[in-house]
């Protein structure tokens, strides 16, 4: 685990200083001092360095927001804020890397790097939504509910986007925007809103490949 | 006050003062559902939109009734802040989650105020209300005033050349109305030089956990005052509490030259037979060459020499140098028709605000100026911007005391007098 914990800080050292990969594995190793074999024990590639960074960011929030007092009492609504709220706050100590690493992407690239993110962003939103089906804050839809923590990533990863760009005073509009966003959300996967929807979209594309024209 | 002074605020009127006026015409039932959809919009969209609708629709007799109802009902129903966001502008204002701070602390907000909303708390025994600000307001303020002022001038029907200096005022005041550290030091000075008033408290502010986003102060129980005025109190308990509140704004206008801008029944609380007024945020500064050119108006003599009265109405642009000699008699009459009804309670010893004539003539004759300057080329940019607050202070004044149905004792500042 030390070693684990030394590569990834080294690592992270050096990508916010070059903001990119080192060159090679063998010259990160020589650099930190550390036998290659190590490394390659550890972790099978940069990429894979760096997707645990990320990874860990997104864990140490979520640790920190469900250790809190009133997490208990939360909806799965508050769960989510309470999440986005602390992410904008610990993302303070990170904006440089993702300025550099995530700000050129845009919000919809899915770069390797940011898999472990992604998975630990997931199982996070599997857990709020289930909270919020046990509450009867979302409605379940069989399949359909598949869908949602791919929903709730993309508006993760659109709420990163916006905090990116955002210059206002202590990143006030980004507030904003998850309080915005996150209330449009759970609207729509409380009501039939979707449902109702795809209903129409299931009635219209049959209907025009049974109609020749 | 001035002359144009009557068609400005009657909106403000027709919405609390329609008990006593009883006024509905067909248009304004039509007008309602409408008016509710477009609240709905700017009420989504908060803060500066909203407060400038508001303010139009208060300040300038813009908006139909029906409008102007909805917008005001935006001080009791503004959609909430999620708990999860009060937690963080706590994190960010003192880097501690409101319960670090206090011992409890509502999860909901005790109710809404335009550009954020009011929680309660308590620590040691004692109660206090934290009002905490909607993120972004402050920054985003400029932006929204700029999109929606085309829009919002489109829905009123109105040149934005007509109304430039005076939308420059309002934008002035909202913007000043997002800094609570302003509102902390003005509540704390006006409070500080009203303690001779009879009958008028005012909450503690703790500045220690106050910042630009946040305003704590002492949690005040009482009824707000629409609800007072609406309910059982007798005729003595209303007159106490009518004369406390004009002492008050007498006092700010005439002597502190600094005062709650915001008339607003929902500012105001009653507990034990006393006046506690709340919520600092829109107030306004008089200067001195100003506020004698806005109340000679009051001096009784003034329109009896017509050469006189000229000049104070040139002093405040309410007559131009282009005006010809006919447009000038005009507004003379205008201005004097309108003088006369609406310095009436400054020139008895005791006035009845009850008396619904007095908020019938105020109404018909608002109806009927808005309606001749529109037809006679009286409109533009007229009268001092200045003014605006003063109008809305007035009317609200007027309006709260008429509901209230107080009779007050009055009587004229001392200068007035002297000058004479």
């Amino acid at each position: 685990m030390e070693t684990r914990n030394r590569i990834l800080s080294a690592f992270s050292e050096h990508l916010r200083e070059h903001g990119k990969h080192p060159e090679t594995v063998f010259a990160f190793c020589k650099q930190i001092e550390l036998p290659e074999r190590d490394f390659f024990r550890e972790f099978a590639s940069f990429e894979a360095v760096e997707s645990q960074y990320w990874e860990n960011l997104v864990d140490h929030v979520v640790q920190g927001v469900e250790t809190g007092a009133e997490w208990q009492e939360f909806s799965a609504k508050q769960r989510l804020l309470s999440f986005l709220y602390a992410f904008c706050e610990a993302a303070l100590d990170h904006r440089s890397l993702m300025l550099s690493r995530v700000a050129p992407l845009g919000p919809l690239a899915k770069p390797p790097f940011l898999r472990g993110f992604e998975r630990r962003f997931r199982a996070f939103a599997k857990v709020v939504l289930e909270h919020g089906i046990a509450g009867a804050e979302v409605a379940e839809r069989g399949r359909l509910a598949a869908l949602y923590p791919d929903a709730l990533y993309t508006h993760f990863r659109g709420v990163l986007d916006f905090y990116l760009k955002d210059d206002s005073r202590s990143y006030e509009r980004t507030d904003a925007f998850i309080e915005k966003t996150v209330a449009v959300a759970f609207d729509l996967i409380r009501t039939q809103v979707v449902d109702s929807a795809l209903d129409l979209a299931r009635f219209l594309i049959p209907c025009r490949e049974g109609n020749p024209a | 006050m001035a002359g144009t002074g009557v068609r400005v605020g009657v909106n403000y009127l027709k919405h609390y003062g329609k008990r006593a006026v009883g006024a509905h015409s067909d248009e304004d039932v039509l007008q309602t559902n409408n008016a509710a959809v477009v609240y709905d919009t700017f009420s989504r969209l908060k803060g500066g939109p909203l407060k400038l609708a508001q303010m139009l629709s208060i300040d300038r007799n813009l908006l139909p009734p029906a409008y102007a109802t909805q917008f005001a009902k935006a001080q009791y129903s503004a959609p909430p802040l999620s708990y999860p966001l009060v937690v963080r502008t706590f994190r960010r204002e003192f880097g501690k989650e409101p319960l670090q701070i206090f011992s409890t602390f509502s999860k909901n907000a005790a109710h809404g105020a335009s550009i954020g909303q009011v929680h309660r708390a308590s620590k040691d025994g004692r109660e206090y209300a934290v009002k905490v600000q909607y993120p972004g307001v402050a920054d985003s303020l400029r932006t929204d005033i700029r999109v929606l002022k085309p829009i919002a001038l489109g829905v009123l029907g109105l040149k934005e050349r007509d109304v430039a200096q005076y939308l420059e005022e309002i934008e002035a005041r909202l913007i000043e109305e997002t800094d609570y550290a302003l509102e902390l030091k003005r509540s704390q000075e006006i409070s500080a030089q009203s303690t001779n008033l009879n009958n008028v408290r005012f909450p503690d502010y703790c500045p220690l956990w106050s910042t630009k986003r946040v305003l704590t102060m002492d949690w005040v129980d009482g009824v707000t005052l629409d609800k007072f005025a609406d309910g059982p109190a007798d005729q003595a308990q209303r007159d106490t509490i009518g004369q406390a509140l004009w002492d008050f704004y007498e006092h700010q206008i005439h002597t502190l030259k600094l005062f709650h801008a915001d008339p607003h029944p929902g500012n105001f609380l009653v507990k034990d037979s006393q006046l506690w007024v709340l919520d600092f945020g829109c107030t306004k500064q008089l200067d001195e060459g100003f506020y004698h050119k806005q109340f000679r108006f009051l001096d009784p003599t003034l329109t009896q020499d017509r050469t006189r009265f000229e000049a104070a109405l040139s002093a405040l642009d309410l007559v131009l140098l282009e005006d010809d000699s006919e447009k000038r008699a005009r507004i003379l009459a205008l201005c004097e028709n309108s003088i006369r009804l609406l310095a009436t309670p400054f020139w008895s010893d005791t006035f009845d605000f009850g008396d619904v004539s007095f908020m019938q003539s105020i109404y018909e004759m608002g109806e009927a100026n808005a309606r001749q300057s529109q037809m006679q080329d009286l409109d533009g940019n007229r009268g001092s911007a200045h003014s605006v607050y003063v109008h809305r202070a007035y009317f609200g004044l007027y309006s709260l005391l008429n509901r209230l149905r107080a009779r007050v004792k009055i009587s004229l500042p001392e200068w007035i007098a002297a000058e004479r």
